[in-house]
């Protein structure tokens, strides 16, 4: 069954069986590179180590039942939530962190990556062996550039939303971050800290931040080293974001608000129209005729 | 040239004594429903004093009238980047206090209260709210310069008065004060009509009487606020704004308008004056000092043989011509130029004259007698109580010149009548006076008889409405004539 939506199959229907097999292999190479690169990396490398998953070189001698994997890639919930015994090893593995399901994944899509695991698994040192971070120790500096980040103070260069918008963190002032997402104090332990929150950064793969980032990159060395060394930094003074006060300082906040507000309405319409009689007997008529 | 015509009117200050029988026809014949209590299409008011509603002289508060703006007239009150912020609240109109909350008497406490050691006293009831009131104002409060000195001294027209001619006009048992009495000027450039958002408001083609649409008023009140005279009203009842509607239904009918009709000091002159509709624009825009040349300069001879050709290409009927003819407005505004637009410079183009009051004569007693003939023989116009200035921002736009050619032409015109009947003036000293006046023994006996032996039908010369020439435009007027008579606009309803 060839289901639609793969783009890349489509041409193979109109040329002659060689040929197909020919293009269609390299087609299905390449994009399988480029949805492996999108979705994968965050989580999992080709020789590079374990991330917040484990590292995929050779993952079909450790696995060799295709079917399995081509099933658990394309819906790991079904396989985790069957109670499968090779699931939760792997679940133990990862520390309870579960594979979520890949956005527009199928099990066409899963074959053609489990070739592209295969093939890169062969080679001495495969493109995504993790992303390229440096190792340098991280410095107050680096943190301070973390917080400017997470505060949008420093704008993302590729134009992403700063994490303040939807996340919160230890340590913010006044009115704390946003709570659209969770609080990102423990995201340093969370993601398996400098390198697995570094190469989830690279490519976020959840479902709200994937569509979000997909377009936007963070940098390597400017944006995410710096925020992990941020985070890393939250993590170490521990707690969790305060929220109860930022909501009275938020009430505060609009009615001071509010309040300087009617002053500047009431300046700005000083001379409007109040009364005539009134003033003019009390002797308050301002700019009148005396 | 676009000849139209326009009732106009002529109220003779001089005459006027202040007692508001004007004001009583009017309020129980138009404004005596529920909603209109506080409304006086007619009020006289005593100058100088605020005025009813309080201080609407007070362009700066009341934002009325037009302004010229980069060789443009506007509107104060509502322009196009004006109304849109304001659509649900417009910031410039006068609320019930600067009128006055209308009141009643409990008179039923009269005859109802229980016998006891006091008499019984009706209280104030408020006739909006019909609660206990205290009164704190009403719409000729400061009549005579009652109440409180307050009023008097914060009338608009004292501004740019030196102390002296203050002290001159509140001077201890030297008063002086005179009567201002107030209905629409009918406009020929209405800024009522002009702001009104819903088109309800409109001039009248036929006579040029200001009206307003009662089925098309949706309460934006904005010719409240535009109007400089205030002489729009807002009923709270019915939810549309009002004016004086100078009694058309009674013009319809030959018949004077009531407060016209019952003037007690006759004080009150109505005709028609063609003018020329093209010029509006141009005098609107006219500069203060030239403002009251320019709008007599758009009022035309009705005897010239090209105006007649022009007014009969424009539809105007023979018998109004007639009327324009024997106008006494005419004669007072441009023949005699006595009659004044009052504050012309809101530059509506009022078409209500005044003819501004002479103060009281101030003549010297020595031992030979009265001493009225002086070198100067004007001196009680120029140093006269009310000072010139005071007249000039009533009427002449701030320049007096107007007002003081007015006001010498009434003293020789004075003086002339009193060699005649008191015979202690030498006519050598008439004579010149005349002269200086600019003015001529014919034209004095003129006005004198104009104003002092005018019959009804001198004051009024109103032309016949020809409502059968505008019925027949939509059906047989013998038919409408059999059915409903002339004047209705709209025919009764009968049968089921």
């Amino acid at each position: 069954m060839r289901p639609h939506g793969i783009g890349f199959l489509r041409p193979a229907a109109f040329l002659a069986p060689v040929v197909l097999i020919f293009v269609s292999a390299r087609a299905q190479s390449q994009d399988a590179a480029a949805f492996f690169k999108q979705n994968c990396t965050s989580c999992h490398t080709i020789g590079g180590g374990r991330l917040v998953g484990p590292d995929l070189k050779g993952v079909a001698q450790r696995q060799p039942d295709r079917k399995w994997l081509v099933d658990f890639i394309s819906d790991p919930n079904s396989k985790l939530d069957a109670g499968d015994p090779y699931a939760a090893k792997l679940l133990g593995e990862a520390r309870g962190a579960r594979m979520n399901k890949v956005a527009g994944i199928n099990q066409t899509i899963a074959d053609s990556l489990l070739v592209l695991i295969d093939a890169e698994s062969r080679l001495a040192k495969s493109q995504f062996a993790g992303t390229q971070i440096s190792d340098r120790p991280f410095t107050g500096q680096d943190i301070a550039n973390g917080r400017n980040i997470f505060l949008g103070q420093t704008r993302l260069a590729a134009g992403g939303a700063a994490c303040v918008s939807c996340h919160s963190i230890v340590g913010l002032r006044s009115l704390g971050g946003g709570r659209l997402g969770p609080d990102l104090t423990k995201a340093f332990e969370r993601l398996g800290g400098r390198k697995g929150l570094a190469t989830w950064l690279s490519a976020p793969p959840t479902l709200t931040m994937n569509p979000v980032f997909r377009n936007t990159p963070l940098d390597a060395n400017a944006e995410i080293l710096p925020l992990v060394a941020f985070f890393q930094d939250a993590a170490q003074r521990g707690g969790v974001a305060d929220t109860s006060t930022s909501m009275f300082n938020f009430l505060l906040l609009g009615l001071g608000g509010t309040v300087v507000l009617l002053i500047l309405f009431d300046l700005f319409w000083l001379k409007r129209f109040r009364a005539v009689r009134k003033p003019m007997l009390l002797g308050l008529d301002v700019g009148g005729h005396k | 040239m676009d000849v139209r015509s326009q009732i106009s009117m002529v109220f003779h200050l001089d005459k006027c004594i202040g007692c508001h029988t004007c004001s009583i026809a009017c309020k129980n014949i138009w404004t005596d429903r529920k909603g209109t209590e506080y409304m006086w299409w007619n009020n006289v008011e005593t100058k100088p004093g605020t005025g009813y509603p309080t201080k609407w002289e007070d362009q700066e508060k009341y934002r009325g009238g037009w302004e010229l703006k980069g060789g443009k007239l506007s509107l104060k009150s509502t322009g196009r980047a004006r109304i849109v912020p304001n659509i649900f609240h417009n910031p410039s109109l006068p609320s019930m206090d600067d009128y006055y909350e209308p009141w009643t008497y409990k008179y039923e406490d009269l005859f109802n209260a229980p016998e006891g050691p006091d008499q019984p006293t009706a209280l104030p009831i408020s006739m909006v709210t019909g609660k206990y009131m205290d009164v704190e104002a009403g719409p000729n409060w400061d009549d005579d310069l009652g109440g409180s000195p307050v009023y008097a001294e914060n009338d608009p027209n004292l501004d740019g008065l030196t102390p002296e001619q203050r002290q001159q006009l509140f001077a201890i048992e030297r008063l002086v004060f005179f009567y201002f009495p107030r209905i629409c000027n009918h406009c020929l450039n209405p800024a009522c009509v002009a702001s009104c958002p819903s088109g309800a408001l409109y001039k009248r083609g036929e006579d040029g009487i200001v009206l307003l649409d009662q089925k098309r008023c949706r309460a934006w009140r904005s010719c409240v606020a535009a109007c400089p005279y205030k002489k729009t009203y807002f009923n709270w009842y019915t939810g549309k704004s009002e004016k004086c509607i100078l009694c058309y239904p009674r013009l319809e009918t030959g018949q004077a308008p009531a407060c016209f009709h019952s003037c007690v000091g006759r004080i009150r002159y109505l005709g028609v004056l063609l003018y020329d509709a093209e010029m509006i624009e141009t005098v609107g825009k006219t500069d203060d000092a030239n403002l009251i040349d320019a709008h007599r300069s758009m009022i035309l001879d009705p005897f010239n043989p090209k105006i007649i050709e022009a007014a009969r290409k424009n539809g105007i009927h023979d018998s109004t011509i007639q009327a324009a003819q024997m106008s006494p407005v005419y004669k007072f505004v441009k023949v005699w130029k006595i009659a004044l637009p009052p504050h012309i410079e809101f530059r509506t183009l009022p078409m209500l004259f005044y003819v501004p009051a002479l103060s009281p004569v101030m003549a010297s007693r020595t031992e030979d007698g009265i001493l009225n003939s002086s070198e100067d023989l004007f001196h009680d116009v120029e140093s006269s109580r009310v000072p010139l200035a005071y007249l000039a921002k009533l009427f002449g736009a701030g320049h007096d010149g107007k007002v003081r050619y007015a006001l010498r032409k009434q003293k020789a015109v004075r003086m002339y009548r009193r060699m005649l009947t008191v015979g202690d003036v030498d006519r050598e000293t008439v004579d010149r006076m005349l002269r200086e006046a600019d003015t001529t023994a014919e034209e004095a006996e003129m006005i004198y008889r104009l104003t002092s032996l005018c019959t009804f039908e001198d004051r009024f010369v109103i032309p016949p409405a020809h409502r059968e020439e505008a019925i027949e435009m939509m059906k047989d007027p013998y038919e409408h004539k059999s059915s409903v008579g002339f004047g209705f606009l709209s025919a009764p309803k009968r049968g089921l």
